[in-house]
């Protein structure tokens, strides 16, 4: 037993302070204010504040902290993507989230379990070398393995899946790691708290105002805010914010859903995904089956469940493991995804001066809570996006440079 | 799972049909700037509300265009493309 | 000890069928209907199971599927819910989670640990330093989940149904029977459903020991039996609540998935527990599982009670408890005012009434399997506070708890209903019900018998006037008299152990804590406490968990609202609802006959197709590379069926090609063939194909395998906008095709075809219309895997015939069928790119070299626009051939190796392969423009690491064989 659970048997009152409280109003002015209390908006606030001293912050969240995709997704976090601006990205993201336990001195249960991408073809075969070669190329560990390789690490898959469509190999990537997500975004918050950033829930933003094509202030459900830069990290409500100021996105929003299963004795200690089967799975620590399928196919601003989505994710789940016919689904939910043509984020400025958007997060955001923080943070800070995010500018689209994450991004959460 | 009304075939399920997109107009590609192209090519109107779109009845292999609210889900019209003036062909 | 009653009328057990079974290796004997946990109760068992998180003994809680307090496993299956699943005879059951058996569990110190172990600890250890964790959470992990699986469980098959009907009833208890029954005057078709073995609801157990409610059910059920349009399922639950009234209903056997023109939610409410301390020993119950116990089972629930009430359902569950034989030591009453009309009957009866009491706590006998006592005090209702100056002990051997009710608002919820919080009945209401969906009894908030028959019928009447039934309207009148729900039935204790999440292990002070550390909105309560994401769902916890939230924040309940009820209403299992899967594929006319010549098949899209036609004593690739000589050397064939096919007719035929793909057409010749490529928009290759014209207003096009749904579909959409003066038609299916491809092509043709085939005749880029072997043919001559080669498109019922006359013209040049993976190589030697194989989803024409297939001065075609943006902007990367430096020892590239200039990386292979024509490896590649240069070299890293010579080619790698005819 470690011992810091020592004090809550021997303190009389429950020894621990609140994570955040909600100051009673709003200041009348702040250097910056984040839209959105989603990990990536209180990343930016607790970076803002550690990297750049930048404490004047507000956080603003229409509804509770981490209750949009942070609070909805599948928890995995990889860096096994298929461009090397990709890969740099979410290898800086995941070299983040291995210290931020400790950074944040909260438990997020980063739990690094390798993560298995099946590939039931031949062509799914080759883009799991392509993926390979680009990752080793720059220094993040995946490699193409067999299927005796997979059955090592997970002996009770049935690799011919039922004969249908047979595991050819895969794509294996050792940092692929799983966490608590919603710990995640009360770290930050509890991060950002400390170091004076005011954080308010049920707080709306109906209005962006600008002045000369410079941001000025927002009207809020809780009164008129001057600031000269705001930044956006509201994922599927994006271009509810963007159309205030009338920024033009390639932005469509799909739900992406998920369910999880009882809890069960662990047995499944990798993460898998299999892009043709269109399954992801992997066993949270509290036993669940967490798992998840491919992108609602139709525009969609809610978070309605489907019959047919847990339909289809259950036969093929059957495929790869027969033996989970009776283990039951308790709960299925869906979230918003903000789905960019090349699979890869907007990131940085735009057209308007000190209005900064960190959207197109699809259904890659929560592995890229950490990074998207920081380079965030340092963009408002510097009025100037980080090397490491110029690939994800929003520019791009005008400019015909699309950055390609497509081929690997389309199933894999 | 969700009905769509087909002009052609009646109340089928969504997942009978294949979702096309927002459905909107070219502009003119022989006098629109490189930067409206580019808006026209790579850009949607994101937000929620009303829109049309196209959606393609895969089994029939029809295009029928459906207004739908993106945000509550809710279908106020189905018919034929034909029925919406021809577009301009830059001929 | 035996807690079985005698034989009662209405039971659900049938004496005559006795069951044996074993639980923890203990031999039972109970009756058929029995639940696992009926049963073992009526034998007298006490602990049946133990809790999630501190081990603790639990026994009944709801009796009902609202906690899992009780989960088994028969070895076979885990996690069985013993509550609600009927013993088998010979059943060999385990409680899980245990460690050494459900009474002398190991882990049962656990429970005095816990006061290390407050809300939320797991979050503020075991992090630091970083090097334990994976220890600490190896412990953690192993010590949570509930069952284990087991891993040889068969995959049987769960028969999914689908089915309409004009109106579905969730619930068949007093509000879902009376509502099936006014509707069904009117004739419609109705489907009423419950979840219990048997229909009646609270009416088959909550009768305040006399016979009213058995009579009203009975006759209730007497008349829907007179009604052919009502079926009555049991057993069946309604899983969930999806748009267009699209409901699961889950058998033990399966699924149907329903769709209704009308539903209504008939699923009453769930009883909460109050809560003190210790109200999770073997022994406390809820009183609705107590009269369960009792009146479906006749089983005792203990012998001597205490009754702890918060509202008048304690006194019926007294008047029961009583009926049935159990000594009632008293009845505390949390109210001090309220007064119920049942006090009376049981003052007459000499039942000790304690008006304004609460139970402090029930103190566990001394080997902690049950309850020896409980000490009861006065309570303040306004401040929540026991008066514990005055502490009274009153012996007893259970308890039976009421403090009301949390309506079963799951499907409600899922239907986008919006509720409100109703101080009438103390519990969350429909507010506005969408179109089509209606709410009756309980979970309207009617409770008495009364009002919840007329509220049924007030909701049937509604559906038949949406219907357009007629029907007359009626009306039911709101709750009156008491509350059902108390607004605080929680005891505070120093020693907690009070319990509000039985599956969670989740104690009063957890949310004290919880609010305390900033989470004091009920989605962050529920997350930080987990209060509701165990098995049940926050069946029997979330209300509670919101008065506690409403009573710390200072708010009225309404304000801290309620979280999401997501589907399932109960966990369903995935084999029912995967059902039978289909795994659908598509198959050529001649794939028996590829399947009698030995081939190996791979998906391409939908369809399989021979990768390559295996030979005894010959390798996979030594079998492919004959395939690949034979073509060069002599003939070979294979079966192209796959390819999509078009017919465009009409007088714009042209005109629309010209648009739809980047080439000229308008001016094409009858019987000619010209490549084509086609854009999307953003300027990116979305297809490649021939299109021959047959006709002024006729044309004739392929499209390749993959994707040709998705070009004949968005031939379908700009033809929509367009509105151009033709017919598409796909003729994929229709038609075969077999491509005949060699040197001695020809030769082998010309014995079936009577057209004359001579270079003169049929040059490469023609199609003619003739006859093959007395089959009607299209034959178009094409180059992609040879020179010489001749596509031939028969209608699909003939292809087998013109293949069969092919192989034996073929005999004597030794013809031989060829697969995908020859195809491949053949290609490349010819050194043709494939569509998608060779392009990705950004390339673009400029990059993928086949600017030839692109008329940029047309008037217009789709993506022009976009590739005279591109154009203005340096191309970042070529596709271009090349053929290794080959050294001895050199390990050759694979597909998908990446390109290295100065230690970046400056392209990719996307093809490469050992062309047995030319002995040498050959490939296509990105590459950086500056690498891209005729005779230049580059370096291809190989899988192991070594950087690998490759020389820019040109193509085609094979030189001319007939010399007479260039592509």
């Amino acid at each position: 037993m470690p011992l810091r659970l020592l004090k809550y048997a021997f303190s009389k009152e429950h020894p621990d302070p609140a994570f955040f409280t909600q100051p009673d109003s709003l200041k009348h002015s702040y250097d910056a204010v984040i839209i959105g209390g989603g990990g990536h908006g209180l990343a930016a606030a607790y970076y803002l504040a550690k990297d750049h001293g930048i404490t004047n912050v507000a956080v603003l969240e229409k509804g509770y902290l981490g209750g949009g995709n942070t609070g909805r997704n599948t928890t995995i976090v990889r860096s096994n993507y298929l461009t090397p601006e990709g890969v740099k990205f979410y290898d800086t993201s995941v070299r983040l989230f291995q210290e931020l336990s400790e950074d944040l001195n909260l438990n997020l249960f980063y739990s690094t379990r390798g993560h298995f991408t099946l590939a039931h073809t031949e062509s799914a075969m080759r883009t799991m070398r392509w993926r390979a070669e680009v990752n080793k190329h720059v220094g993040v560990e995946s490699y193409v393995v067999g299927p005796d390789d997979i059955l090592k690490a997970c002996p009770q898959i049935d690799i011919s899946c039922g004969g249908n469509a047979p595991i050819l190999g895969a794509l294996y990537h050792a940092p692929g790691s799983i966490a608590r997500h919603d710990a995640v975004a009360w770290g930050y918050a509890r991060g950002a708290y400390q170091r004076g950033v005011d954080i308010f829930q049920s707080t709306e933003v109906w209005d962006i105002k600008t002045s000369g094509g410079k941001v000025v202030g927002l009207n809020t459900s809780r009164g008129f805010i001057a600031t000269n830069k705001v930044l956006s990290a509201v994922a599927g409500f994006t271009p509810r914010i963007t159309d205030m100021l009338g920024i033009r996105t390639p932005i469509v929003i799909q739900p992406l859903q998920a369910c999880v299963t009882e809890p069960m004795k662990p047995w499944l200690d990798t993460i898998l995904v299999s892009g043709s089967l269109h399954v992801y799975v992997s066993q949270s620590s509290r036993g669940e089956l967490v798992m998840g399928a491919s992108l609602d196919p139709y525009e969609l601003h809610s978070t309605r469940s489907t019959l047919d989505f847990v339909e289809g994710l259950s036969g093929h789940i059957l495929d790869m493991f027969p033996f989970l016919s009776n283990v039951k689904v308790v709960r299925q939910w869906a979230g918003m995804a903000d789905m960019t043509p090349d699979f890869a984020p907007i990131m940085g400025k735009t057209p308007i001066e000190g209005f900064y958007l960190d959207a197109g997060w699809g259904t890659w955001g929560f592995k890229a809570t950490p990074v998207s923080g920081k380079t965030m943070a340092e963009t408002i800070a510097k009025d100037q996006a980080p090397e490491l995010i110029h690939s994800f500018r929003l520019s791009r689209f005008e400019d015909y440079e699309l950055t390609g994450e497509k081929g690997a991004a389309s199933v894999g959460h | 799972m969700k009905i769509l009304h087909c002009p052609i075939n009646g109340p089928r399920p969504i997942s009978e049909f294949i979702f096309g997109g927002e459905y909107r107009t070219m502009p003119d590609p022989d006098t629109c700037s490189d930067k409206d192209w580019a808006d026209y090519v790579h850009n949607r109107s994101g937000g929620p509300g009303v829109k049309k779109e196209w959606w393609y009845h895969a089994p029939s292999g029809t295009w029928i265009i459906a207004e739908r609210d993106t945000g509550s889900d809710q279908v106020m019209a189905t018919y034929l493309p034909n029925s919406i003036t021809k577009e301009a062909t830059h001929e | 000890m035996n807690r079985r009653l005698e034989t009662r009328p209405g039971e659900w057990i049938d004496r005559d069928e006795p069951l044996k079974f074993s639980f923890e290796g203990k031999e039972y004997t109970g009756f058929s209907g029995d639940t696992i946990t009926s049963a073992l109760w009526a034998s007298g068992e006490r602990i049946l199971g133990r809790s999630f998180k501190y081990h603790r003994p639990r026994g009944i809680l709801s009796l009902s599927n609202h906690d899992v307090n009780i989960l088994v496993t028969d070895m076979e299956d885990t996690n069985i819910r013993a509550d609600v699943v009927n013993v088998k005879e010979g059943m060999r059951l385990l409680a899980v989670n245990t460690s050494g058996g459900v009474k002398k569990d190991k882990k049962r110190w656990l429970d005095r640990l816990s006061a290390f172990m407050p809300v939320g600890f797991y979050y503020k250890a075991f992090h630091s330093p970083r090097k334990l964790f994976p220890f600490w959470e190896n412990v953690i992990r192993k010590s949570a989940g509930l069952g284990e699986v087991n891993f040889n469980y068969p995959r049987t098959i769960k028969t999914k149904y689908h089915e309409h009907c004009d109106l579905l009833i969730v619930g068949a208890g007093t509000a879902g029977l009376s509502a099936a029954l006014h509707a069904a005057k009117c004739g419609i078709g109705i489907t009423l459903v419950d979840e219990n073995r048997q229909a009646g609801g609270s009416l088959t157990y909550d009768c305040a020991g006399d016979q009213e409610s058995k009579t009203v059910l009975r006759n209730l059920l007497d008349e829907i039996k007179h009604h052919p349009n009502i079926t009555l399922l049991t057993g069946v639950y309604a899983a969930g609540y999806y748009t267009d009234h699209y409901i699961p209903l889950v058998r033990e056997d399966g699924i149907t998935n329903m769709r209704a023109k009308a539903v209504v939610i008939a699923t009453g409410a769930y009883e909460q527990p109050p809560v003190f301390r210790n109200n999770d020993l073997p022994g406390v119950m809820l009183g609705t599982a107590a009269q369960r116990l009792i009146h479906r089972y006749s089983v005792r629930p203990f012998d001597v009670g205490v009754v702890f009430t918060a509202n008048d359902q304690g006194y019926r569950v007294a008047l029961d408890l009583l009926e049935a034989g159990v000594e009632v030591a008293a009845l505390v009453d949390l109210r001090k005012k309220a007064a119920s009309p049942l006090a009376d009957k049981l003052l007459q009866l000499n039942i000790r009434i304690l008006k304004g009491y609460c139970i402090y706590e029930a103190i566990p006998t001394g080997d902690h399997e049950g309850v020896k006592e409980v000490v009861i005090c006065p309570f303040d209702e306004s401040s929540g506070k026991p008066d514990t100056g005055d502490l009274v002990t009153i012996a007893c051997d259970g308890i039976a708890m009421c403090a009301g009710w949390a309506p079963a608002a799951a499907l409600l919820y899922q239907a986008g209903v919006s509720m409100r919080y109703d101080n009438t009945v103390n519990q969350f209401v429909p507010n506005k019900l969408p179109k089509g969906v209606f709410a009756a009894g309980k979970v309207n908030g009617r409770f008495d018998l009364e009002s919840r028959l007329k509220d049924g019928q007030r909701a049937a009447s509604e559906v038949l006037s949406m219907l357009s039934e007629t029907s007359i309207k009626v009306v039911s009148e709101p709750h009156e008299g008491n509350t059902p729900s108390h607004t605080f039935p929680f005891v505070p204790h120093p020693k907690a152990k009070n319990f509000i999440d039985f599956d969670e292990d989740i104690q009063l002070k957890d949310f004290i804590n919880a609010a305390q550390e900033g989470f004091d909105n009920i989605e962050l309560m529920k997350r930080f406490t987990t209060v509701g994401m165990g098995p049940s769902q926050g069946k029997h916890s979330n209300m509670n968990a919101i008065r506690i939230l409403a009573k710390i924040r200072d708010l009225p309940v309404e304000k801290i609202g309620s979280t999401t009820a997501r589907p399932f209403f109960h966990p369903t299992p995935i084999g029912h609802l995967a059902g039978r899967t289909f795994h659908p594929h598509r198959l050529t006319s001649l794939h028996d006959w590829h399947q009698t010549a030995q081939a190996d098949f791979i998906a391409v899209g939908a369809w399989l197709r021979p990768a390559y036609y295996s030979i005894a004593g010959l390798s996979r690739d030594d079998a492919i590379i004959q395939e690949v000589l034979s073509v060069r050397q002599a003939v070979g064939m294979i079966d192209v069926g796959t390819l999509g096919k078009i017919e465009v007719h009409g007088p714009d035929s042209a005109l629309f090609l010209e648009r739809f793909y980047t080439g000229g057409f308008a001016n094409q010749k009858i019987g000619s063939t010209r490549y084509a490529l086609a854009l999307d928009e953003a300027g990116v290759i979305l297809d490649d194909g021939i299109v021959a014209r047959l006709a002024d207003d006729l044309f004739y096009l392929t499209a390749s395998t993959s994707n040709s749904a998705m070009v004949y579909r968005e031939m379908q959409r700009w033809q929509q906008k367009w509105q151009l003066d033709i017919g598409l038609v796909n003729v994929t299916g229709y038609y075969g095709a077999i491509n005949v491809a060699g040197v001695a092509a020809r030769k082998v043709l010309s014995k079936l075809c009577k057209a004359s085939l001579s270079e003169q005749d049929f040059s490469f880029g023609s199609i003619i219309e003739t006859v093959i072997a007395e089959v009607p043919a299209r034959i178009i001559r094409v180059g992609f895997v040879s020179e010489l080669a001749y596509e031939i498109h028969v209608a699909s019922q003939d292809a087998l015939t013109v293949w069969v006359a092919l192989m034996e013209a073929g005999e004597p040049e030794k013809i031989r069928p060829f697969g995908v993976e020859a195809q491949r190589i053949l290609r490349l030697e010819m050194g043709h790119s494939i569509c998608g194989h060779d392009t990705d989803g950004l390339t673009n024409p400029l990059e993928a070299g086949l600017m030839f297939a692109v008329k940029p001065d047309k008037p217009f075609f789709i993506g022009q626009r976009s590739l005279q943006i591109i154009r203005k902007a340096p191309i970042r990367k070529s596709l271009v051939p090349f053929l290794l430096d080959h050294q001895d020892g050199m390990e050759t590239p694979k597909e998908c190796n990446l390109v290295i200039a100065q230690g970046d990386i400056a392209g990719r292979v996307t093809s490469i392969a050992f062309s047995p024509t030319l002995k040498q490896a050959i490939g296509l590649a990105y590459v950086s423009p500056e690498l891209a240069i005729q005779g230049g070299s580059f370096l291809i890293r190989t899988d192991n690491g070594s950087l690998v010579k490759a020389i820019v080619a040109q193509t085609p790698f094979v030189t001319s064989q007939i010399g007479d005819s260039k592509k």
